[in-house]
């Protein structure tokens, strides 16, 4: 797997201490007659202590990243066909199946979506927390993984976790089963930990409990957290840096204050326009209009080009790359304007208006 | 669990009382007026309401079926109007050879069914796949009695290893259990294969990689006792099933059990044999489905502890 | 803004013609039945034996109760009799083709009817829950997975050995079956938008369940009725062979396969011709219910 000479330099360079380092990395679905880019071109890094979100709407990529990092990928037909993945330095990509097996769990580990079906329905919290130790940790005794495990819970904030330990799944509430699953993730000490949306099938109340857990638990740890997830309110709540993605590329990426209140790229701009804002004098709901490309037929250039409000010929003919903007942030655009706040409310409201 | 239990034991006791009520009725309606039979033919009327009156025939139906059922249960199980054999006798002499054939074709059904399900299920796709998936549809569309006849030419006729009807050697064994287990093996192995895919794509099994659980583990530990939950419920059907098949089978190779004696009642038209063992074998069949459920309530804690 | 370039009329092009890639959705299943062969297959075999079984048996040559001794046992082919005789002389290919009517109308007749039963009580089951509901399911609870075979015994035991014990036997049994699985689709079915909207617009009950949910279940009785017919054909073939089935001198396949039972090594084609005719009929059976299956719904499973 080739590393292209990348045209920008890292903000978090493998030199200056990001843990987790992604350069180039291209995801690809192969089929008999052909195949199909799902993620292209991408670099991000995370640093300990460090919390980046990766951000886009469903499809665009971003579980498929965070399932390379982790050699998780469906194959077949997904597969890492460019690019590297190196964790303190040591390149993931070329590892043997045995020897990143050793890495997962322990110095990497991932936590999912939904809580329920995310453990097995017949053994208890308890016993799936300790294969989790014994697995990596061969030395460990019964005895002391239980402890090792009550302890987390506690951690974790789980009530009566002695009793709790032993409980079943579907016996605990669905807030509950995500710091179980949050306390898997971190029983080992893993230098980053990746979580695909782990709030979204939670109410919103929990959801900022579990946020508030994992910012802690962070700062604790030195941790570095890679979130991924769709929705703004949980990237303002926890995030230090934000990549937003559309279809398979990270258009934008910087500081979260920075991407929040100057947004470059239009895509970014319209997610952000959409968010509903009961202070704004703005009495209409702002979508982005169009879909998302489908993978098998991408716009030759620039992804966004068909939906994007200020596209110009270059955007259709010369694919635009990640270039810095600042000394933080990078864009990909060939044609970046400032966020308009004379907005041009959609024709059918003003229909209404006028009727 | 207890809920779930109470439930179960209620459609137990429903169909044992429906059917034996049932049962016992039919066969009262069907097997006449014995007054023609046991007295003189010149008999009048009134003799023969007399000698109705003293068996205690002119009593109302369920006085009769539960003076029956008290008989049962104290062990008087009926002489057969053939041949005038206690029935408990039969009983004692065939019913343990139903009970080795039975058990050897549930257990030889089981022991491969499982396995190669799993394999399937794991390979899946490749050769080994297709050719269970293969064997599976004959073994399902063959009829029991054509496979018996296969295996008796093939085996008895042609290569003469062994004999083809009769009992008790093992060697008369062999052939009745595999005919029996046939069918069976076939539909275990069918569900215990997409059981095992579904447990696959669950998305635990997803977090035990992300948390570096080798794969021969998943499988072994995780996958298979989830895939295996239905497959104790399906048993209690498939005890059933082989009861019912037992019937076909020990008439094919002449297996003095159970279900010969039943089919041959039938035949005869010899009341209370069929009525005994009909009601038997009805209990059985219940009793191994109300196991089932409790095994499957046991084995899933999500119903235990409820 | 749109940008009118090269460049992007060839990509909308390109994006157009992956959407129109989708077929309808009876064109879809079409194409789905020509490149399954086998059931394709399975099906032309199918009709050629109701099509045996409807006129066959008026084109056989010779009576099917007809005994010649003189003629016993002449093996096939032979030019009075093409498929031989057997023991008492009777000409096969006559008792076949008789043979085949009586296990095609057992097999499908048993089924159509389990299968009305079945969908009626489904129906209603699961439209109505409640205490219907509750009442019906636990009858079909207690019916299903019952072995028909001891039923069949039993049954037959009461009313004497003949095909009216057998019929009454698969139908008794096999309702459940079919009412266990349109209960299930009705359960999910009548959540569905289009029948809360035909609620909502004051539609009755009876309207509903039969225009509208009835149809949606068809698929998955369809599938199920060909795996139905062909378990009720090895049942009564099963139960005739032991001779609770078709009395003399009717004939069964499986009362001729028992027949020349005995005469395996000298005559054997008066047992094969009759076990293969059976098993080439179930096998084109199971054929079909897979294909349609595959056709109408991939994801669906059958339980026995």
């Amino acid at each position: 797997m080739s590393t292209d000479a990348a045209t920008l330099s890292d903000p978090s360079d493998p030199e200056t201490g990001s843990v987790l380092s992604i350069k180039d990395l291209e995801v690809s679905l192969l089929f008999r007659d052909g195949s199909v880019q799902v993620v292209r071109d991408l670099t991000i890094s995370v640093s300990e202590g460090e919390t980046v979100a990766l951000v886009g709407e469903s499809g665009c990529g971003k579980t498929m990243t965070a399932l390379s990092i982790m050699q998780l990928l469906p194959d077949p037909p997904a597969r890492i066909t460019r690019g590297s993945i190196s964790l303190d330095g040591r390149e993931l990509t070329t590892l043997k199946p045995k020897q990143m097996r050793k890495v997962r769990g322990d110095q990497i580990s991932m936590v999912f979506q939904e809580p329920l079906t995310s453990f097995d329905p017949v053994f208890s919290i308890g016993s799936q927390l300790i294969e989790a130790i014994r697995e990596h940790r061969s030395g460990v005794s019964k005895k002391d993984a239980r402890e090792m495990s009550i302890d987390i819970l506690r951690e974790v904030q789980i009530p009566e976790a002695e009793k709790r330990i032993d409980a079943y799944p579907h016996e605990l509430s669905g807030g509950m089963r995500q710091r179980v699953m949050i306390a898997m993730g971190l029983i080992l000490n893993p230098r980053v930990l990746i979580a695909d949306e782990p709030t979204t099938a939670l109410d919103v109340t929990t959801q900022s409990q579990i946020l508030e857990l994992i910012k802690r638990e962070q700062e604790q740890r030195q941790l570095g957290v890679l979130l991924i997830t769709h929705n703004l309110a949980v990237v303002s709540q926890v995030a230090d840096r934000v990549a937003v993605m559309y279809a398979g590329e990270i258009v934008e990426q910087g500081p979260a204050d920075l991407i929040f209140s100057d947004p470059q790229h239009p895509y970014t701009q319209g997610l952000l326009r959409a968010i509903p804002d009961m202070n704004s004098a703005r009495t209409f709901l702002l979508d982005i209009p169009g879909r998302v490309p489908d993978p098998r037929a991408t716009p030759p250039a620039c992804h966004f080009a068909p939906r994007c409000p200020h596209g110009i010929e270059r955007c259709w003919q010369e694919a635009p790359k990640l270039e810095r903007v600042d000394e933080r942030h990078q864009l990909r655009c060939w044609n970046p304007q400032p966020l308009d706040e004379h907005v041009v409310p959609p024709d059918e409201w003003r229909e209404d208006r006028e009727a | 669990m207890l809920k779930y239990l109470a439930r179960r034991s209620i459609y137990m006791l429903v169909i044992l009382f429906l059917s034996t009520i049932g049962i016992f009725y039919a066969l009262r309606y069907a097997s006449g007026d014995p007054s023609s039979s046991a007295l003189n033919p010149l008999a009048t009327e009134e003799q023969r309401d007399v000698f109705r009156d003293r068996i205690g025939l002119n009593d109302p139906i369920y006085e009769q079926y539960f003076r029956y059922m008290g008989t049962l249960l104290q062990g008087d199980l009926g002489e057969s109007v053939v041949n005038g054999r206690q029935v408990s006798d039969q009983l004692r002499q065939n019913g343990k050879n139903s009970l080795i054939l039975g058990l050897s074709a549930l257990a030889l059904s089981y022991l491969i069914a499982v396995p190669l399900g799993v394999l399937a299920a794991v390979r899946r796709n490749t050769w080994v796949d297709q050719s269970a998936l293969g064997g599976a549809a004959a073994g399902m569309g063959v009829p029991n009695f054509w496979l018996a006849l296969l295996l008796v030419w093939l085996f008895s006729l042609t290569l003469g290893w062994l004999p083809s009807a009769g009992c008790c050697s093992w060697q008369q064994l062999i052939l009745p259990t595999l005919v029996l287990a046939a069918e069976g093996t076939a539909i275990i192995m069918r569900m215990v294969r997409s059981s095992v895919l579904e447990q696959m794509n669950q998305d635990f099994v997803r977090v035990l990689r992300a948390k570096g659980v080798p794969e021969r583990k998943i499988i072994g530990r995780h996958v298979l006792r989830n895939a295996l939950i239905p497959v104790i419920s399906l048993s209690g059907l498939r005890f059933g099933q082989i009861i019912g098949y037992t019937l076909i089978v020990e008439v094919i190779f002449r297996w003095p059990g159970v279900g010969f004696l039943l089919v041959d009642a039938t035949l005869r038209r010899d009341f209370p044999v069929v009525q005994f063992f009909s009601i038997m074998l009805i209990f059985f069949v219940v009793l191994a489905n109300w196991l089932a459920e409790l095994g499957y309530g046991i084995a899933d804690p999500r119903i235990r502890r409820a | 803004m749109a940008i009118a370039t090269r460049e992007r009329e060839d990509w909308e092009q390109r994006a157009a013609k992956l959407d129109a890639r989708q077929l309808s959705p009876t064109k879809e299943a079409l194409r789905r039945l020509w490149e399954n062969k086998l059931t394709f297959f399975g099906a032309i075999v199918v009709l050629l034996y109701i099509i045996t079984a409807i006129i066959g048996p008026s084109l056989a040559p010779h009576d099917y109760a007809d005994q010649t001794l003189s003629d016993a046992r002449i093996p096939p082919p032979d030019s009075t009799y093409p498929l031989g005789t057997d023991a008492l002389g009777r000409d096969v290919l006559s008792r076949l083709l008789k043979a085949i009517q009586v296990s095609v109308i057992v097999g499908f007749g048993t089924t159509a009817i389990a299968l009305v039963i079945g969908t009626l009580v489904g129906l209603v089951a699961g439209y109505h829950r409640g205490r219907v509901d509750t009442l019906l399911n636990g009858l079909t609870e207690m019916v299903w997975g019952f072995p028909l075979i001891l039923i069949a015994v039993i049954i037959i035991g009461v009313l004497g050995p003949g095909l009216k014990g057998v019929i009454i036997a698969i139908a008794f049994i096999n309702w459940a079956a079919f009412a266990r699985v349109v209960r299930g689709e009705t359960l999910a079915l009548r959540e569905r938008e289009f029948v809360v909207g035909a609620r909502a617009l004051g539609k009755s009950d009876l309207h509903i369940m039969f225009r509208h949910i009835l149809p949606n279940t068809m698929p998955a009785v369809l599938v199920m009725a060909s795996f139905y017919v062909a378990f009720a054909i090895i049942a009564e073939a099963g139960l005739s062979f032991i001779g609770l089935g078709a009395q003399e001198p009717l004939p069964s396949l499986g009362q001729m396969v028992a027949d020349g039972r005995d005469l395996l090594l000298t005559n054997h084609w008066l047992s094969t011709i009759p076990g293969l005719t059976i098993v080439l009929l179930i096998l084109a059976l199971n054929a079909v219910g897979d294909g349609l299956r595959d056709i109408l719904d991939p994801r669906l499973r059958i339980e026995r």
